[in-house]
């Protein structure tokens, strides 16, 4: 079976990844390992996830995205979470699942900058 | 009009609900001459009722006014012996009716003025032809003319929903007045009393703004909310979580004694977010979020 790779682009030290196929539980997993594989590989300071993509998360995809983030921060590298939609973020809430921890910001710019800032101090 | 989805089947099952036949429009259309020859005396003995009635007779300016609405009165009146029934006769009879109620006339002149039309009708039908037929001609005419009725009261109904819906979205904006207070600041006055569906619409149109506007801050002000109970907090503490998906801060303000005093009474735990008494307070702070900040000017020298 083929699998759908999401691509993962690296900018300077940071890794940058758009999902914008609908993550479903095979291609979810296989999301988690390319991406800790990637940061295994580059040795990453930062992770972007841009989901502005994704018109529908669940609860089971919200929790591979917040899991992979905090696998990530296991590694070193601090994660964003970045161009989440208000439908997507007003279910998520909804359903009890507001991804505490998850640093988040507006959209790829404010991640940069975000991890910019932390880098600083 | 469209929201009276008055098509070919609508129409259809009407004229069968007010029994109006093919029988009918062909008698209809048979007593054309009859109705030619009595137009202008019936017109103007139904501008008598109108104009003899001082409200109704309101609605006129001048006689010149008088002279062309009565010139398009005898086209109303010899399209009912037109002997169709179609969806553009169903079209035409709409449009007066819109036109009547833009102008303000209540149904009641429009039924009234309905009810002399068929007096004078029936007596002309029963002078010019034999009892029989004078019966057959005025119950096919009574048919048409309920049939135009309703269609005629049917317009005020949709003009009146019209506006109310209108209302209703005017009242909703008014509800959740998003207001930019500086790039990428977004203020939420909260006034009145939240209840679930407001508080959901409120979250909903937030959200959606913050992604509009980008925002990066977004001050919530509640001071013009009369109780702050569990429900209340709970909406609020929500908002908050789902503002945070997005990327952006809550700052809670307006939060008077009496309301901090019932927050932790309740328990309410609102430590995620950013909470101030004064909106200016809150204004600094969301400017410090996105690195500005309000400084004295400086004297010129």
């Amino acid at each position: 079976m083929k699998r759908d790779s999401i691509p993962i682009l690296r900018v300077g030290d940071t890794l940058l990844i758009t999902v914008h196929t609908e993550l479903h539980d095979t291609v979810a997993e296989a999301f988690q390992e390319d991406v800790l594989g990637a940061i295994e590989r580059s040795g990453a300071a930062g992770l972007i996830i841009d989901i502005s993509g994704l018109d529908m998360v669940d609860s089971y995809v919200a929790r591979v995205l917040a899991d992979t983030g905090r696998m990530a921060r296991l590694m070193g590298t601090r994660s964003v979470l970045v161009g989440m939609r208000p439908e997507v973020a007003a279910t998520l809430v909804r359903m009890g699942y507001p991804m505490e921890g998850v640093e988040t910001a507006l959209g790829v710019d404010d991640g940069l900058a975000l991890l910019a800032t932390a880098r600083v101090r | 009009m469209a929201r009276l989805k008055l098509d070919a089947r609508e129409i259809e099952s009407r004229r069968a609900f007010f029994e109006l036949t093919d029988d009918d429009l062909a008698r209809l259309a048979s007593l054309r001459t009859f109705a030619d020859r009595h137009s202008k005396e019936i017109v103007d003995a139904l501008y008598e009722l109108i104009l003899g009635h001082a409200d109704s007779r309101a609605f006129f300016s001048d006689e010149a006014m008088v002279q062309r609405v009565k010139s398009l009165q005898r086209e109303y009146f010899m399209g009912l012996f037109a002997g169709r029934c179609d969806v553009p006769y169903v079209e035409d009879r709409l449009r007066v009716g819109a036109v009547h109620e833009r102008i303000g006339l209540q149904p009641k002149w429009y039924i009234g003025a309905y009810s002399r039309y068929l007096r004078l009708l029936l007596d002309r039908m029963f002078a010019d032809f034999k009892p029989a037929d004078a019966q057959a001609a005025f119950s096919s005419v009574k048919k048409l003319v309920a049939f135009d009725m309703a269609l005629a009261i049917d317009t005020y109904n949709v003009a009146y929903l019209d506006t109310m819906a209108r209302q209703q979205a005017a009242i909703r904006e008014l509800s959740t007045p998003v207001i930019r207070v500086y790039e990428r600041v977004l203020l939420l006055p909260v006034v009145g009393t939240v209840d679930s569906h407001r508080a959901e619409q409120i979250m909903e149109q937030l959200l959606v703004r913050v992604v509009e506007e980008q925002a990066r801050a977004v001050i919530v002000d509640i001071a013009g909310v009369p109780v702050v109970d569990t429900r209340v907090a709970d909406h609020l503490i929500k908002t908050t979580a789902a503002v945070r998906l997005l990327g952006a801060e809550t700052i809670l303000t307006g939060i008077s004694a009496h309301v901090a005093r019932t927050i932790i009474q309740l328990g309410v735990d609102i430590s995620t977010m950013h909470t101030l008494t004064r909106l200016a307070d809150g204004i600094e702070l969301a400017l410090g979020l996105i690195g500005r900040e309000i400084r004295p000017a400086e004297k010129k020298s």
